[in-house]
């Protein structure tokens, strides 16, 4: 008996090696280390200073326009974001090239497709990189963003990153900066929004083990959401790209939870919710972060995912100046479509922010780049002011929670920053 | 010992006739893929790795015919739409018809020639036929973003409750009554364009948003006493259809290869290649037609999959994971065996749900790869496949 045992724990170790073999694409290649672990991870230290300091290995602005580079997955799943981010920086470029350049010089971005991979997403920084730019935006998805900020790290070039909100991305390096919140606020928002707003005291989690971004969030979700009294009671897993979801979803039915919180991307998070509401669960509150934030999700999710609820980044009916003006110039790009996504305005933040930072450089080297978006201080963004002295990278933003309907996303709450 | 019974004591015992059920309409799809692979190695001896893309293609078919019959994602923004059964038909019949003539084409161009040489050059062939339509594929199908059917092709949206223990019958109405004034207390909160979220609201206002708040309280409190007192299977009819049509086409399958001259050459030839063709056995046609079969169950597979289940997007690795799957399916119930490639799929679905019902589901698809290597290690014929020792 007990070598029957021993035989079967061997096999089941190494079919589990052998699925990692056989998927093949997790995120992070044998060379490139899998950056973060969430087990492991200590959390993270909100002063300057505390992050390494990324080497200056001399890259700086050369000739008469200034090369910077965007990584967006211009293919594959998250295509809905790649190409608002595209659309939005480019619209930030023109503007300030009509308005003159950057102390004289024009502004030139150069764009990486990342192909919705994080693999496809460091091939295409070190494309970049050897194109020359000095600073780098992009990407969305966290897993992406983190081999990003490790090849930037190497030649000392800043990356600020559009929508990756995961926290522990920002102390890897003091060349990194957000133009988004980050993790630690969105999942302690949506545990807010769930116990106080939509009155739930036992909540479900479904996360997605494939997305570094998803892990995260839902461990801040569920501390959170204990801290304010909550119970949780069931955790399950899917992997990006599978297909079936009524085993988990049956599980959590026989917990009884009054929500369920999809910490996903949209691409799954349409066909979760008609497993939940084909199982019989009619009332369970459906409820997520920002990687729900596309129009792709009602498309997949039909009548299932309407009136689920999701913390974004800003809302296109919000009355400020930045906002409207914005939104007044993507539409005259778009044949008169307001944007899908936030990632165009978080883009368009980002590359502006970032041409801010290089006005107040006297000279355009990368090092100094980095000094001065470390020096951001009151910018204001389509998103909200944004400062990122003295915050490690993580600016401190509201949240905005906005509710699924057949036609849209419809405001619901703001959460101020804290 | 201690850690055993921790183990157990997680488990949800109600949820358990409900898993094993979901278990076996899964299995019915596995099963259907893994007969075309079971089929292509009895004739062959060659494991097609490409048949994980049919079935992909399968999916694109069903999606382009819904669009064709006015489920077009423009479409469905305007008005309400009623399916009927008959787009459900047309549907698999157009998916099947595409997924064989991919089938022959693919044997045609990509294995005939190849049916000299050595094994493994088929096989490797066959993995470039995969990776060309998986990354080929990217050239043509819409992938970005990701389509997906929409749900409202499919006519049955409701489901069937099987009860095993009912739950107590005025619990039951309470949780109706309380659910209704939900409903309608958000109707008018959304009728009346009233944030729910306001905290600074005129008193008649939130006297509506406290209604519905107690009324979902009530709902979620009610729910769980009756979840916690009854067991019943929830069958959905998509789902039961989807099993209906899977037996159809095994029993269709079964008599074709049983009673008729063409399933007895088929058998012929997959006893013996040569001899079969010595024996006056049209061998190209026999093969042609094995892959325009086993292509056909994939793509009829591939409908039900994508348009009765709760599939995620489409996109050009849609057939990569059931195709390991399927694969695997195969070789647990002896590869080359027909009734085998049936009783392994079955065996994979289930498999696969317990995983998950015993709280497990990040090792859900990391079980397939398990049981193939026990299988290889322990019973390398398969449950129902011969002994004898074969090199791939």
């Amino acid at each position: 008996m007990i070598r029957n045992s021993f035989l079967i724990a061997g096999l089941a170790a190494i079919g589990v090696g052998s699925m990692g073999l056989l998927s093949g694409c997790n995120p992070g290649t044998p060379e490139a280390p899998k950056p973060t672990d969430t087990k492991t991870e200590k959390p993270t230290a909100t002063t300057a200073g505390a992050r390494p300091e990324a080497t200056d290995t001399g890259v700086k602005a050369e000739g008469d326009t200034i090369k910077i580079g965007l990584v967006a997955a211009k293919n594959g799943d998250d295509r809905p974001w790649g190409i608002d981010s595209e659309k939005g920086a480019m619209i930030a470029q023109d503007e300030i090239n009509a308005a003159g350049g950057i102390n004289g010089k024009k502004v030139q971005i150069l764009v990486g497709d990342s192909a919705s991979t994080p693999e496809g997403g460091k091939s295409a920084a070190e494309k970049l990189v050897s194109d020359g730019v000095v600073a780098i935006l992009g990407e969305v998805a966290s897993g992406t963003t983190a081999l990003i900020e490790e090849v930037a790290f190497a030649k000392g070039i800043p990356v600020v990153t559009i929508g990756s909100t995961r926290t522990d991305l920002a102390a890897k390096g003091n060349n990194f900066f957000r133009v988004c919140y980050n993790d630690d606020f969105q999942g302690s928002t949506m545990a807010k929004f769930a116990f106080e707003g939509l009155k739930l005291h036992k909540v479900a989690i479904m996360t997605d083990n494939k997305l570094p971004y998803s892990q995260g969030l839902s461990k801040t979700f569920r501390e959170a959401f204990t801290k304010l009294g909550g119970e949780i009671v069931d955790e399950q897993f899917y992997e990006k790209g599978q297909a079936q979801f009524s085993g988990q979803v049956e599980n959590m039915k026989g917990k009884n939870p009054e929500g369920i919180f999809l910490s996903g991307y949209f691409t799954e998070v349409g066909a979760i919710s008609k497993a939940i509401r084909g199982a019989g669960m009619k009332d369970a509150k459906l409820f997520g972060g920002d990687g729900w934030d596309s129009p792709s999700l009602i498309t997949g999710g039909g009548e299932a995912i309407v009136d689920g609820h999701f913390c974004n980044h800003y809302n296109n009916a919000d009355p400020r100046p930045e906002v409207q003006g914005f939104i007044t110039k993507w539409k005259d790009k778009n044949n008169g479509a307001a944007p899908g996504t936030t990632m165009g305005a978080l883009a368009y933040d980002a590359a502006n922010m970032t041409f801010a930072a290089m006005k107040r450089c006297k000279d355009l080297t990368a090092k100094n780049i980095i000094a001065e978006l470390e020096n951001t201080e009151n910018f204001p963004g389509v998103t909200g002011k944004i400062t990122l002295k003295g915050q490690g990278g993580n600016p401190k933003k509201d949240a905005t929670v906005v509710r699924v309907t057949k036609d849209g996303f419809t405001f619901a709450k703001t959460f101020p920053a804290e | 010992m201690g850690s055993a019974l921790t183990l157990l004591a997680g488990l949800d015992p109600a949820g358990l006739p409900q898993q094993l059920v979901n278990g076996v309409l899964l299995g019915g799809i596995y099963a259907l893929l893994a007969l075309g692979y079971t089929m292509v190695y009895g004739v062959l001896r060659l494991i097609n790795f490409a048949h994980g893309e049919v079935f992909m293609l399968g999916a694109y078919t069903s999606l382009f015919v819904s669009w064709a019959l006015g489920f077009s994602p423009e479409a469905m923004k305007s008005g309400s739409h009623q399916s009927n059964p008959m787009n459900l038909v047309i549907m698999i019949l157009v998916s099947m018809t595409v997924c064989a003539l991919v089938g022959v084409v693919i044997e045609l161009f990509a294995y005939r020639p190849m049916r000299g040489s050595s094994r493994i050059a088929s096989l490797i062939t066959a993995i470039g036929v995969s990776l060309l339509l998986q990354y080929g594929g990217q050239l043509f199908l819409p992938t970005s973003p990701p389509p997906s059917i929409s749900d409202k092709v499919n006519p049955y949206s409701g489901s069937w409750e099987i009860p095993l223990k009912s739950a107590d019958a005025s619990l039951v109405a309470a949780l109706a009554k309380a659910r209704t004034e939900a409903k309608e207390s958000q109707a008018e909160i959304d009728r009346q364009h009233i944030n729910r979220f306001d905290t600074n609201l005129p008193p008649a206002q939130a006297a509506l948003i406290t209604t519905v708040e107690t009324s979902e309280r009530q709902v979620h409190d009610l729910e769980a006493k009756i979840n916690n007192s009854s067991v019943k299977i929830n069958l959905r009819y998509g789902q039961l259809i989807m099993l209906g049509s899977t037996i159809v086409l095994m029993l269709l399958l079964r008599h074709l290869v049983l009673k008729t001259p063409i399933g007895r050459a088929m058998r012929a030839v997959s006893h013996d290649f040569d001899s079969a063709s010595l024996m006056g056995v049209n061998v190209n046609q026999i093969v042609t037609l094995t892959f325009m079969i086993g292509s056909a169950l994939a793509g009829a597979g591939a409908m039900m999959y994508a348009t009765l289940g709760d599939s995620p997007a489409l996109n050009t690795f849609y057939g990569s994971l059931p195709g390991v799957k399927a694969f695997v399916a195969a070789v647990l119930g002896g590869i080359g065996n027909i009734p085998g490639a049936v009783l392994g799929g079955l065996l994979m679905g289930v498999a696969e749900n317990l995983v998950v019902w015993a709280g497990y589901s990040q090792y859900k698809d990391a079980v397939a790869f398990v049981i193939l290597i026990a299988v290889l290690l322990l019973k390398p014929g398969g449950i129902m496949g011969s002994s004898k020792v074969e090199k791939v």
